[in-house]
């Protein structure tokens, strides 16, 4: 399994760096050419804390507390751990030291000078020193043998040279490396490394391998090379258990071999192809860290945890577990995981998940052997000093050197191997930067901004509103030490934990209250605390440490209050929408197991999300969550995924942005303030090199556009399917906001239909093009009953006669089904005529083949809706009759014939008040051109017809009376024009309907009915 | 062109602000050209806005520094407008002997403009009030020698890359009134016949 790749993080500016671990594993520290030591807890830590030791810093040490850098006032000082603190000069060289290390122990420390000089001095004592001369040039390297017997150097002089430390003599000399005039110059930064335990073999690197010299004999023994490795070795290092040797290169490969077996075990490459230049393993194996000459650090995780074994198998187990925990102190340094897991340091803590969870650690292992257990445990990780010792003792036994009577406490003891569990994320506000911040956003959010400073001078709140018309800005001493706050168009409000004295506190500054008291106050009962909050329309929500959410009044009445099932992690409320979301259990390696509530206040209240699993990114946590300016859920996950809620699929949740794709470095985030759907903008803040904005100097908000993660959006098929989706997902809030009762932009509403529909159109001529027939039934099936009249003349045009055939059956369908949706609406609203008849009015016409409409049902029941569409109603009959007459008509005549016209009659007792004209008038326009045919009669009749004044025609229709459509044909590029003759009042509406529906069709060639004359039938 | 109508023309930049107010969309082509007639056809601002508050938006600083004067915005300082890189350009300036290119056109203008109105939306106002002013002394120095060696070696035309608007009118009256005051000079000399000499001015 090769090792994980951790994103890099810029470290120090560009040039020679060094890092290493502290002894307990838990601080990376560097140091860098910009002079600063920086301690990072973790990889993670967005904050590290600096330390200034000089102009540039060479190279780093760090043992029992104390900080060893090489710096270039050409000293080498002492520092203090982890507080920082100057702790005196422990020698000076005449130019700068390159590299500085202690030995085992932590008493001496070694330092290779540019000089040629290499100095060894007791760190309690800086007056004991021993200087080893001999090299010839700058020293590169140095390395404390193990037993602190020998000492190995390596010089620009090509040489590497091995000294015994109490004689101050050289023992041995290499010239194995290239010669150069100055480190600058150098090739190789040649650092040596001592295999930990007994200093059995000192690792060389040399060109592009590394070479392994044997104790007291000085032979090379082996070799260690590989064909990953392009360019010459930099850097070698040791696993803390003398197992593997990692090297790390020029060119930035990275390469960890096992020693016994000489295989390589791990190869990875520096994701910017920057030389590797300081690396360091974790004290308890597991992790590498590497620093480049680019100032940048990387971690590679999980190394060697899963190499063929050869030892002590049980050992191994500890070093992956150990990375595990780990793990969890990296996101626990992030600031937003349980504070006291990570306070201590203490695995056994970890491994359960939380201080109160003891029981189920004795589940997890023998309840007798657990306090010897935990005990050995933590030998690694708390005991420093004994840390070298049992380690080294058990790492050597399994390098091979037979230690019969070394006692290896970790080994018998059973030991929980599943997956660990995970510190439950912390309760925040969404919109707030953390609590530790002296200067921090409480909120913000699409109302505005509430920034909290607490510095020595000042422990104030500002309130600032986007819109100055909401209200004028404010500024509150906050003197009770609010930590959260939520506003909105009506109120602010603020809540502090509870201290000992004092309870928890809630204050709320309704200020758009009409009286003059615009502020109240309430305390928490004793014991309890509020962890989160929000303000909807006219209520407020506070979710406490007793799992209670608690509701108000915006005036300060208490309402509603009722239990979760688990701590609230966040709440985001919008009009009388409240979502919580809270931890379900906990989650295990990584992942947060939470849960989410959407409750729905008003007239009909109600819970419309039931604590469902909130859907997470792999191994994030909840960063923001809230509703979209048009009341839509929504969330984004540490991973940077925005996810909306999907009403219209069963309160699913759809991922509709990735802000990490928009993210230029690896370490940029973007921090979410607002999601608006109406325009599609999600709103949100870049922070370069850390997840949110300082407050200084004021952030801007950038907008992200929206993008559904459909496969193939490169490609026009997966863009429009892409667009099409996430224009209806955005067009879901108008149902939302309709069905509770809010007004609705129909404008709107009609637009992204219409965009829809357009879309539909285009996808489907795409796959007519692409010959996928299937496909193109499929895109009709989502398209209105017009938009698929419009895709029969597509179809027919490329003379796709099948699929036309197969549309005309589904323009039937679905006109069915809308008439059927519109029938119920009669039945409801007026006391139509449930019965109608139909005949042919001009049975000359052509007849309509196939279809079922003889048979007219005399009586429906409309409480049973049918499941499949079925031919129900005369009237959508009609108008499908004419459509496949027309289509018929279509296909055989050929689409660029001239005019077709039809009139088919949906009904013969009424008749139109056209009808009527016709009749009146047929002999009339017999005579005039006695040579017309019956269709073209009517034709000339039309448009006689329509010439007529509207007045004149009302005269018509009203004695028409009842209601009729008649319908033409036009075949004309593309298009149709849509008429509807209307017959009385009653049935305006269905008029509309007709219309809307789209089936018919009207106006000889080149004559295009405009949608006026229409009207003037509509009007009574 | 006198400052003040360099100025006016600077007017029509884009800068952005962060409205506390919300307007739809404002279609100000008319008013532009009612207003800009006199200087310029058409400077196609097309629409502004929509005003959402709290979100940035695109304006030009005449009306930047409108709604600011009313209380009715922050303004965003332009990218260039930051003492790092407003440094640097100051370093290259000094460096070169060539104009180096700004990074507004309206550099001078602007940072007067939005100092003078808005510098509690800049950070570090002052700095950079000294180094823009740093940055024109440099350039209108080597404006004046480049002028002062153009005139000594009597050449007929000179080409000046990445002049802005402003530096040209700051020498052009003088400039040109100069080259005709000597024109006449050296025309008279002519005339009366002593053929002119290496600097007879």
């Amino acid at each position: 399994m090769p090792a994980e790749r951790k994103a890099l993080r810029y470290g120090h500016s560009e040039g020679h760096t060094d890092v290493c671990f502290d002894d307990t594993g838990r601080y990376i520290v560097t140091c860098g050419s910009d002079g600063d030591v920086r301690i990072w807890e973790g990889l993670d830590d967005d904050d590290p804390k600096s330390i200034n030791v000089g102009e540039r810093a060479y190279s780093v040490a760090l043992k029992n507390g104390k900080l060893v850098t090489a710096v270039s006032n050409n000293t080498v000082q002492l520092h203090t751990f982890p507080e920082g603190d100057p702790d005196g000069i422990l020698t000076r060289f005449t130019t700068n030291a390159n590299h500085v290390t202690f030995n085992g122990d932590g008493s001496r420390v070694a330092a290779g000078s540019s000089d040629f000089m290499v100095k060894i001095v007791e760190v309690s004592d800086s007056s004991q020193q021993k200087t080893l001369r001999g090299h010839q040039a700058p020293i590169l390297s140095v390395a404390f043998d193990p037993k602190d017997e020998f000492l190995g150097s390596s010089s620009c002089d090509g040489s590497v040279a091995v000294w015994k430390i109490d004689d101050q003599v050289q023992v041995v000399s290499w010239n194995v490396l290239q010669k150069s005039s100055d480190v600058s110059n150098a090739k190789s930064l040649c650092r040596l490394a001592w295999q930990p335990g007994f200093g059995k073999l000192l690792a060389v690197p040399a060109d592009k391998s590394v070479q392994l010299y044997e104790r007291n004999s000085w032979n090379n023994v082996s070799r260690l090379s590989d064909d990953f490795i392009a360019q010459p070795v930099n850097v070698v290092a040791w696993s803390p258990c003398g197992k593997f040797l990692a090297a790390a290169t020029i060119g930035g490969f990275i390469v960890v071999w096992d020693v016994d077996t000489k295989q390589c075990i791990e190869r990875q490459k520096h994701e910017k192809g920057y030389t590797v230049c300081g690396l360091s393993w974790h004290p308890s194996g597991g992790q590498i860290v590497y620093t480049d000459t680019e100032g940048c650090l990387g971690l590679l995780d999980g190394v060697a945890a899963s190499s063929p074994q050869h030892g002590s198998k049980n050992n191994e187990v500890v070093n992956k577990a150990m990375g595990n925990y780990d793990d969890l102190f990296d996101e626990d340094d992030d600031g937003h995981l349980a504070e006291d897991l990570s306070e201590n340091g203490l695995a056994a803590n970890t491994v359960t998940g939380g201080g109160n969870e003891d029981d189920e650690d004795d589940d997890l292992m023998p309840s007798t052997g657990r306090p010897r257990n935990r005990g050995a445990f933590l030998d690694d990780d708390d005991d420093t000093s004994v840390d070298a010792g049992s380690v080294k003792y058990e790492n050597d036994g399994r390098v091979g050197t037979p230690l019969p009577s070394v006692p290896c406490p970790a080994v018998s003891q059973p030991r929980y191997e599943g997956p660990m569990p995970t510190p439950p994320q912390k309760p925040f506000q969404p919109g707030s930067t953390p609590v530790h911040l002296m200067h921090r956003f409480l909120v913000w959010n699409s109302v505005g901004i509430v920034r909290g400073y607490n510095d020595e001078q000042d422990n104030a709140v500002d309130v600032e509103f986007h819109d100055t018309s909401v209200h004028h800005a404010m500024h509150l001493t906050n003197t009770l030490g609010h930590t959260m706050a939520d506003m909105s168009q009506e109120a602010v409000l603020l809540a502090c934990e509870g201290t000992d004295e004092l309870a928890s506190k809630i204050q709320c500054l309704h200020f758009s209250s009409w009286d003059t008291n615009k502020e109240w106050m309430v305390d928490l009962p004793k014991e309890e605390n509020a962890k989160a909050l929000c303000l909807g329309q006219g209520w407020a929500a506070v979710a406490t440490s007793a799992l209670l959410v608690r509701i108000f009044s915006i005036g300060g009445l208490q309402r509603e209050i009722f239990s979760l099932p688990g701590p609230a992690v966040c709440m985001a409320g919008h009009g009388q929408q409240l979502l919580i979301a809270y931890h379900r259990g906990t989650g295990f390696d990584g992942e947060q197991a939470l849960g989410v509530q959407l409750l729905q206040f008003g007239q009909k209240k109600r819970q419309v999300i039931h604590g469902e699993p909130l859907p997470l990114s792999q191994k994030s946590y909840l960063s923001w969550m809230g509703f979209s300016a048009e009341g839509t859920p929504c969330f984004v996950d540490s991973e940077g995924t925005v996810r909306m809620l999907n009403r219209s699929l069963g309160n699913t949740w759809t991922p509709v942005c990735s802000t990490r794709e928009s993210c230029k470095g690896t370490s940029d985030h973007y921090w979410v303030v607002g999601v608006h759907e109406n325009p599609q903008q999600l709103r949100c803040i870049p922070c370069k090199g850390s997840r949110f904005p300082p407050t200084l100097p004021r952030p801007a908000v950038a907008i992200l556009p929206f993008k559904l993660p459909f496969c193939q959006t490169a490609t026009e098929k997966g863009h429009m399917e892409e667009q099409y989706w996430r224009s209806l997902l955005f067009q879901n809030h108008l149902d939302f906001l309709s069905s509770s009762g809010y007004e609705i932009d129909e404008e709107a509403r009609s637009k992204g239909q219409k965009e829809q529909q357009e879309l539909l159109m285009k996808m489907f001529a795409l796959s007519c093009k692409l010959e996928r027939e299937l496909r193109c039934m499929e895109l009709a099936e989502l398209m209105t009953h017009s938009v698929v009249t419009l895709a029969i003349r597509y179809a027919t045009r490329s003379h796709r006669m099948a699929l036309a055939q197969r549309l005309g059956e589904l323009a039937l369908e679905k006109a069915t089904a809308q008439h059927e949706e519109d029938h119920e609406d009669d039945e409801e609203q007026s006391e139509l005529p449930s019965t109608r008849q139909m005949s042919g009015m001009t049975p000359s016409s052509r007849k309509p083949l196939s279809l079922g409409i003889s048979g007219g049902k005399q009586s429906k029941e409309p409480a049973l809706k049918p499941l499949v569409p079925r031919p129900k109603s005369k009237v959508t009959q009609g108008i499908i009759m004419v459509a496949q007459v027309c289509f018929l008509r279509y296909n055989t005549v050929g689409y660029r014939g001239n005019s077709l016209h039809l009139s088919v009659p949906f009904s013969s007792r009424p008749k139109t008040g056209f009808q009527l004209w016709l009749e009146e008038n047929r002999k009339r326009i017999l005579a005039d051109k006695p040579d017309l045919d019956e269709t073209d009669i009517i034709k000339e009749a039309m448009s006689l017809f329509r010439a007529l004044s509207a007045e004149d025609r009302l005269v018509g229709v009203h004695t028409a009376c009842q209601w009729v459509s008649l319908c033409v044909f036009e075949v004309l590029y593309c298009k149709f024009a849509f008429s509807v003759d209307l017959g009385c009042e009653q049935n305006v509406k269905w008029g509309t309907r007709l219309c809307s529906t789209a089936a018919l069709v009207l106006c000889p060639k080149g004559c295009w009915l405009s949608p006026s004359p229409l009207f003037h039938c509509r009007k009574p | 062109m006198d400052p003040s109508e360099v100025e006016f023309v600077a007017e029509k930049e884009m800068v952005t602000i962060i409205p506390n107010f919300s307007l739809d969309k404002i279609y100000l082509i008319g008013l532009l050209l009612f207003h800009r007639c006199c200087i310029k056809w058409v400077h196609r601002m097309g629409d502004l806005g929509p005003f959402n508050p709290g979100l940035p938006v695109n304006v030009p600083v005449w009306l930047a520094l409108n709604l600011k004067q009313r209380q009715k915005c922050r303004i965003v300082p332009p990218e260039w407008m930051d003492v790092e890189k407003l440094e640097e350009i100051r370093e290259q300036e000094r460096k070169e002997d060539m104009f180096t290119p700004m990074p507004s056109s309206h550099y001078m203008e602007l940072t007067k403009l939005l100092l003078n109105h808005a510098s509690d939306n800049i950070p570090r106002a002052d700095e950079i009030r000294t180094l823009v002013k740093d940055i024109w002394d440099t350039r209108v120095a080597k404006l004046r020698l480049s002028a002062d060696s153009f005139i000594s070696q009597q050449e007929a035309h000179a080409k000046l890359d990445n002049l802005t608007l402003m530096e040209i009118n700051t020498s052009r009256m003088f400039l040109l009134d100069s080259l005709d005051c000597m024109y006449k000079l050296r025309t008279n000399l002519l005339s009366r016949g002593g053929a002119p000499k290496g600097h007879d001015y």
